[in-house]
């Protein structure tokens, strides 16, 4: 695991300075990390658990471990990240190298966060990777990146603090019954805390990973980011940074403070239904391609964030299912977007229409990853969300019949979004090449393991499943 | 032999793939030859396999996914419900298909046609052979995408999209209730596997998941209230309805009914709510379709109109009934639109019924092959399909009680009054238009082959049950209609229930007010409202910065006096 | 005294001959680089002379000071800011032009003073050493004649500096009559509050915490960026050794408690709120510095010495480096203090860039940087010690602050048609500036060994 996040972050280091031998080295040095990256993690013996002293003064350990969960998180970033740099080769032109190290750095912060077992560990994956992302839109973005990009830094670093004040005050209850400090989960977990320390310690929590998810109303950073990111930093933002916040509530919040976590599960879960009906009649009304996808994934992580505080094994499967089949469909929506933005320099759906006469095969690719969007059975998503339901719904009914009708609205924004961008009547002029070979490979991929998702999940279920509480 | 089942659905899904990843370097013929061929392949394995059925088997795929005791399937289940159904699917399916071929020769989206038309048909059979509701459900949604696509197949025009959407949403809006009702009978017991939750469904409150599942079934079957899409879906091609009210989608809320029946006899309310729709339909669609000038929205209620039927019959308890018509209605109904399709396609696409006339002699085959339709539609006893089944249908509604019956009895009035005005108007009286005949022997072997069963599909032999017709009032009835049919031949206008400007403004207008309201995310007030107390506190902080040196002077000495103040009384 | 004793103050003999030195050498020849080079080698040699002392057991040289491993830590800090500081602003005078061997003179004297303060163990010494840190600040500050801003800046530090000195010898006094000693290990525990207070309101002037703050950004952008460089770092961190010191030897009581609480959270909200929208970097980095001091003092109350002098250290490499950085771009007429003249410097000077990049990231605790862990220790023994609302006050006010870091950082980053042109880095200027970053990221990865060093020097206030 080690070989994971050093192969990153040296790799991206090196891509850094290999720019000077031109535009295609980083990028190679890139694909040669994420490989030697990719292949330790398939190596099973290779993912042994890590626990070296870091900080001992304070108990705290680099304490890297890895279970099913972690596991399936890990390859979807490495499989991102081929995407991601895959993407990136005809878009990203300017600072090839500085956009590469930005890129890998990202994907060690979040690697370090599904494989930190140590509390403050675990804190500082989740502030390494904020720095490189905010980087991505900032210099390689399109129009008000600056704003974007600060308000993306700024709600997360906000709620990381909460988090960081609540990391250590976990500790600190634990000291004072152990009177040993200790920032190790598997330490921290049952810790005896009071009710109202619970309560307000989960808080801290429950903040920095509601934001990440997002959940609504403190979503809005993520339609800002997402618009005006390049094409990798959306693919990274929707595909993994997202997947932290749901990722943080799986293995601490639930594990840490169950019954806290019980109490305030049908709060969360409101918020959740809140995001899935929010998210999908504010995504109809948008006029942007990726703001408009950016919306769904608003209501997408509504979904996971209800499968994990419906706490019952069938919706935890459904949402970590979820968190797969999200992983990969939004970001091939946001690839798309990136390649009709490239095309017509546009993202405005108003000025598009009619797109398939012209491009045939990337409309039928679009409408793959749109009816998987919508939740059409045979795919991933349908699965997830599926199982997130009926898992919520034996809990409490009347939330999972409520979050069915977001499965309407999901239907009215993805048709929509197909009618306005590949249907419709054609307008003169409105030319533009169909999908590269490249593209199609990419995408081909992605949609090979959506249908695999949705088709044969049970891999995915048994990885997810055999996540016991805490690495 | 009945190892192969898996091929059934499986040969039109070989042909889709084969179509959308490697058929753009098909030639069009080649197109048409894999379109239709895995159709037709897909018939001759279901006919092989109907011909070594002997009792109900299954052939589990693989398991789909086990979280605890809940394992869903992709596996298939053949009885005699989903016997007769994969060969009507099938084989209607393929002729639908052939017709196709020359139907759409010039269309520049042939392939995307044909390859939509194979997942459609697999996903039907799917829906059918599934032998969980998960697994049907997957077909049941993959049916609806389909219809989405080939009912916006012209997606160049905007009014088929949104007919499309408009199918889409509202089957959706019935989807939803259904896979409620998943959930429900997942929460009750456990299972999905339609064999077992039948058995078990005697502990649980049936009610409730009965009418969620017949709130699924209505959407597909386009049953009042949900019955809206159907009239607007003939924007598709018309092979596209052909296949739609024949051989899949509307049909798929009738076999969800039937195959689910044991769930219904436990819940004698929603059963009667069942034959209520339907009746309500029946009439409904019969009336509708008289006050129709275009042609396909005439077939388009005709068909709303006969699955009410089968929606009473369902109700009343007499599945096979249900079943039995929706044979014949297959393949009456196809007959009825392939052969208008040919109608439109010799008349440069016009559509109005009142735009034609006497056609009988410029367009015989069409003439002929449209009227056996309307014969077997409206029940002309003996010889044709449609008699035995309605009959049979009017039997079982006689047995529940006379007012199921005499609503019935004013459907069949209705049928054969709209159906044979339609043909009294097209194919006789003076002509109006130009006629320009399309021969092609592919366009009019299907025609014929389904003109065919329209005449003795009564006398198929089906194994879900036997049945006596005996000819009585609605024969009688039927005639009558055909009589006044012939005095009906001017345009008519009721006043109906407008069911899309009351759903235009309960539930469109408000979302789209409620989605312009929230468009701009309102929301985002949790960043702006941090960033504005910041920025003031910015300014007032700032206010302190004068620069001026006694008023820092000042400053220090207010700190010292605050500073003494707190250590001294504190 | 004995031989030992001299021996033991060899770090401030060594920087107190270094200063004659360079003001004989002055006197002879008005040469920069040899002014330059006599003090680089006193600040070096006092700092050798540090890591050489034994440490062991703490020495009393008379009673005014005492040579103990936190004496020498300091010291040690001390001597190394101000060598960083003369070898990076070589540059920086050379393009200004003028007489400025004066500057290292006073530099070595206000190092000394500082060094003073950091052994002392008496309020004589106190005193003596405060001025000594504080009269050359007077000159230095004003030291670019020729802009007004330097001259004004001089004459607000003078007088409210020469106020507040006023302000704790009275304190002192008043501590005297009640005491009748002045050795801070006699002064016990039952302090008279009103002078403790009014010394309070003299350390606080010279630490520039809320609400005696106010000449900190004034004086921060009219100084010369070295001197800025000096007083961000020598004079703050030395005055708050010798609190730290105070405190630990007179002992807290609740009031002071609640007086500190007061300061600590009134600097750190008003220090990152004035600096939202600061577009002046030397400006920003005083408003900065006035939360940091908050980010302290929340240390000192948790009574964590090992976790605030940790927290210095790693607040003295990023200050550094980012005033090298301002000191590197400065021209001959103005300092680059403007935000607009960092527009794009990546793009020109991405070693430059980087480095203050770094020290910005490092102001606003992100990681991989010291300020990161040094916040992190913070909030652990703030939260040990139960100070939940001063721990809260850090989190809400950092997170306040991380817009105004980002916001130059992300200047750094735009785009620019035409790059104004600007000084390169001298060699040895860039080899400091890179071992002060290589040390930045240290402390934020690997901060076992100096947290040891920390913890022993903690040991010797105990």
């Amino acid at each position: 695991m080690v070989v994971i996040l050093g192969a990153l972050l040296l790799g991206g280091l090196l891509a850094w300075v290999a720019e000077r031998w031109g535009e295609v080295w980083p990028r190679g040095v890139a694909l040669m990390a994420l490989a030697i990256a990719a292949a330790s993690s398939l190596v099973p013996s290779w993912r042994g658990e890590v626990a070296w002293p870091w900080i001992p003064r304070l108990g705290v350990g680099f304490h890297l471990a890895v279970d099913g969960l972690s596991l399936l998180l890990v390859w979807l970033a490495l499989f991102l990240g081929f995407v991601s740099v895959v993407v990136s080769w005809r878009e990203i032109k300017e600072r090839v190298g500085l956009f590469h190290f930005n890129l890998l750095w990202v994907l060690a912060g979040v690697i370090g966060v599904f494989l930190a077992a140590d509390l403050m560990l675990f804190y500082l994956f989740w502030e390494l990777m904020l720095i490189p992302m905010a980087f991505l839109i900032l210099v390689w973005g399109y129009g008000d990146r600056v704003r974007s990009a600060l308000k993306f830094f700024i709600f997360t670093q906000a709620s990381g603090l909460a988090m960081l004040v609540s990391i250590v005050a976990l500790a600190v209850f634990h000291a004072r019954t152990t009177g040993r400090l200790s920032f190790d989960l598997m330490e921290l977990q049952g810790t005896p805390l009071s009710q109202g320390a619970a309560r307000w310690v989960m808080f801290g929590f429950v903040a920095a990973f509601a934001v990440k998810l997002p959940a609504v109303p403190v979503h809005t950073w993520l339609p800002d980011a997402h618009t005006d990111a390049p094409t990798a930093g959306s693919v990274v933002l929707a595909g993994l940074l997202l997947k932290t916040g749901a990722y943080g509530l799986l293995r601490f919040v639930v594990p840490l403070f169950p019954q806290a976590a019980a109490e305030a599960a049908p709060i969360l879960m409101g918020v959740g239904v809140a995001g899935i009906l929010y998210g999908a009649v504010v995504a109809f009304a948008q006029t942007d391609f990726k703001r408009l996808v950016a919306y769904t994934s608003v209501a997408h992580m509504g979904f996971v964030l209800l499968g994990i505080f419906a706490l019952n094994p069938m919706a935890r499967q459904g949402a970590v299912l979820q968190m797969i089949a999200h992983g990969i469909s939004t970001p091939a929506l946001f690839i798309i977007a990136g390649a009709l933005q490239a095309r017509l320099h546009t993202r405005d759906l108003r000025e598009m229409g009619g797109l398939w006469a012209v491009a045939p095969r990337m409309g039928a690719v679009a409408l793959f990853f749109i009816v998987a969007t919508l939740g059409l059975p045979g795919l991933g998503n349908f699965v997830a969300e599926f199982l997130t339901l009926a898992g919520t719904f034996q809990m409490r009914a009347w939330m999972a019949a409520v979050a069915a009708a977001g499965v309407v609205g999901a239907a009215i924004y993805a048709l929509s979004l197909m009618q306005r961008s590949f249907h419709g009547p054609h307008r003169e002029g409105l030319v533009m090449s169909d999908l590269s070979v490249r593209e199609v490979v990419v995408l081909g991929v992605m949609m090979a393991v959506l249908v695999g998702l949705g088709l044969v999940p049970q891999p995915v279920l048994d990885l997810a499943g055999g996540a016991h509480v805490g690495p | 032999m009945q190892d192969l089942l898996w091929l059934v659905p499986g040969l039109p899904l070989l042909g889709f793939l084969v179509l959308s990843l490697a058929g753009g370097r098909l030639s069009r013929p080649a197109m048409a030859a894999v379109g239709t061929g895995s159709v037709g392949a897909s018939a001759m394995v279901a006919t092989l396999v109907a011909l070594g059925f002997h009792e109900p088997f299954r052939q589990v795929l693989w398991e789909w996914m086990r979280v605890g005791e809940f394992a869903p399937t992709i596996g298939f289940r053949l009885d005699a419900l989903s016997l007769v159904m994969i060969l009507v699917i099938t084989w209607v399916g393929f002729l639908i298909h052939a017709y196709s071929c020359a139907f759409m020769a010039g269309d520049a989206g042939y392939r995307r046609f044909f390859a939509i038309m194979n997942l459609f048909v697999a996903a039907m059979l799917t829906l059918v052979l599934a032998d969980n509701l998960l697994f049907l459900y997957l077909g049941w949604e993959g049916v609806g995408l389909c219809s989405y696509l080939l009912i916006g197949f012209w997606y160049q025009d905007p009014a088929n999209g949104r007919a499309a959407r408009k199918a889409f949403i509202v089957t959706r809006v019935g989807d939803t209730a259904f896979a409620i009702g998943l959930f429900f009978l997942i929460a009750q017991v456990g299972t999905l596997d339609i064999e077992e939750a039948m058995t078990r469904a005697g502990s649980i409150s049936a009610a409730t998941a009965a009418a969620l599942l017949l709130g699924g079934a209505v959407g597909k079957s386009a049953q009042i209230p949900l019955q809206v899409w159907l009239p607007d879906a003939m924007a598709g091609p018309t092979p596209v309805s052909a296949l739609i009210h024949a051989a899949t989608m509307v049909t798929a809320g009738v076999y969800l009914i039937a195959r689910t029946q044991a769930l219904f006899a436990l819940a004698p309310v929603v059963q009667t709510m069942v034959a209520v729709i339907g009746a309500a339909t029946l009439l409904l669609g019969g009336i509708g379709a008289l006050a129709q000038r275009d042609i396909k929205r005439v077939l388009a209620y005709s068909t709303m109109s006969q699955i009410g039927l089968m929606f009473l019959a369902l109700g009343l308890g007499a599945w096979p009934a249900a079943i039995f018509h929706f044979m014949t209605h297959a393949f009456f109904k196809a007959l009825l639109f392939l052969a208008a399709g040919s109608v439109t396609l010799s008349l440069h696409h016009e559509h109005d019924i009142f735009r034609m006339g006497g056609l009988w002699k410029s367009l015989p085959i069409s003439f002929a092959t449209f009227l056996i339709g309307a014969a077997s539609l409206s029940g002309m006893p003996f010889v044709t399909a449609g008699f035995f089944s309605k009959e049979s249908i009017l039997g079982s509604a006689w047995e529940r009680g006379v007012g199921w019956w005499s609503v019935a009895l004013v459907g069949v009035l209705l049928t054969s009054l709209y159906i044979f005005r339609v043909v009294f108007i097209v194919f006789f009286g003076e002509a109006k238009t130009s006629v320009a005949p399309r021969r092609d022997v592919l366009l009019t072997l299907p025609m014929v082959a389904l003109a065919i069963l329209a005449l003795v599909g009564g006398w198929i032999p089906i194994p879900v049950g036997v049945f006596e017709p005996h000819v009585g009032v609605a024969s009688v009835v039927s005639m009558a209609g055909i009589v006044i049919a012939w005095s009906l031949r001017a345009p008519l206008a009721f006043p109906g229930v407008d069911f899309d400007g009351l759903y235009e403004r309960a539930f469109v207008r408000p979302f789209l007010r409620l989605a312009n309201a929230v468009g701009r995310d309102p929301a985002d007030a949790v960043s702006f409202g941090p960033a504005w107390a910041a920025a003031t506190a910015h300014r007032l902080a700032s206010a302190t910065q004068t620069g001026s040196l006694r008023w820092y002077a000042a400053g220090i000495v207010f700190g010292g006096v605050v500073l003494l103040a707190v250590v001294l009384w504190w | 005294m004995s031989g030992r004793d001299v021996v033991s103050l060899l770090p401030m003999l060594m920087v107190a001959g270094g200063a004659v030195a360079t003001m004989l050498v002055a006197g002879f020849w008005r040469r920069h680089r040899l002014a330059q080079r006599v003090t680089v080698v006193g600040l070096a040699l006092g700092f050798v002379s540090v890591l050489w002392i034994d440490s062991e057991t703490p020495r009393h040289v008379t009673t005014l000071l005492v040579i103990d491993r936190f004496a020498l830590l300091f010291m040690g800090l001390l001597t190394a800011a101000s060598f960083t500081i003369a070898v990076l602003s070589t540059g920086y005078w050379d393009r200004k032009g003028g007489r400025v061997e004066e500057f290292y003179v006073l530099l070595q004297v206000a190092a000394l003073g500082g060094m003073v303060l950091a052994a002392s163990r008496h309020l004589v010494s106190f005193f003596l050493g405060l001025e000594l840190l504080t009269v050359p600040l007077y000159p230095l500050i004003a030291y670019s004649r020729a802009e007004d801003r330097s001259i004004e800046a001089g004459v607000k530090y003078l007088v409210l500096a020469a106020g507040s000195a006023a302000i704790l010898l009275f304190g002192m006094a008043l501590l005297y009559a009640e005491a009748g000693t002045l050795e801070f290990g006699r002064l016990g525990g039952g302090l008279a509050p009103a002078g403790l207070a009014l010394i309070l309101v003299g350390v606080g002037f010279k630490l520039g915490v809320a609400p005696f703050h106010l000449w900190v950004p004034d004086v921060y952008e009219g100084a010369p960026a070295p001197v800025t460089a000096l007083i961000a770092t020598v004079s703050k961190g030395a005055m708050f050794a010798v609190l730290l010191r105070f405190l630990q030897m007179t002992g807290m009581t609740p009031s002071l408690e609640a007086a500190l609480g007061v300061i600590a959270i009134a600097s750190m909200a008003l220090g990152n709120v004035s600096a939202l929208l600061q577009d002046n970097v030397k400006r920003l980095l005083g408003y900065s510095s006035i939360a940091h001091l908050g980010y302290l003092l929340v240390a000192l109350l948790a009574g964590g010495i090992d976790v605030a002098a940790y927290y210095l250290l790693a607040y003295f490499a990023t200050v550094l480096g980012a005033f090298g950085v301002v000191m590197a771009l400065s021209g001959r007429d103005r300092d680059a203090d403007d935000l607009a003249d960092y527009r794009g410097l990546y793009w020109r000077q991405p070693g430059a860039a980087l480095v203050l990049v770094a020290s910005f990231l490092s102001l606003a605790g992100l990681p991989i940087t010291g300020g990161f862990l040094a916040k992190v220790f913070v909030v652990v023994s703030g939260l040990r010690s139960g100070l939940w609302m001063l721990v809260a006050a850090l989190a809400v006010t950092s997170a306040v602050g991380v817009f105004y870091y980002l916001r130059v950082i992300v200047t750094v980053f735009r785009k620019v048609e035409e790059a104004p042109p600007s000084p390169r880095l001298s060699r040895a200027a860039g080899a400091v500036l890179g071992i002060v970053m290589g040390l930045l990221v240290w402390l934020g990865v690997w901060p076992e060994p100096f947290q040891r060093i920390m913890v022993s020097a903690a040991g010797a206030l105990r």
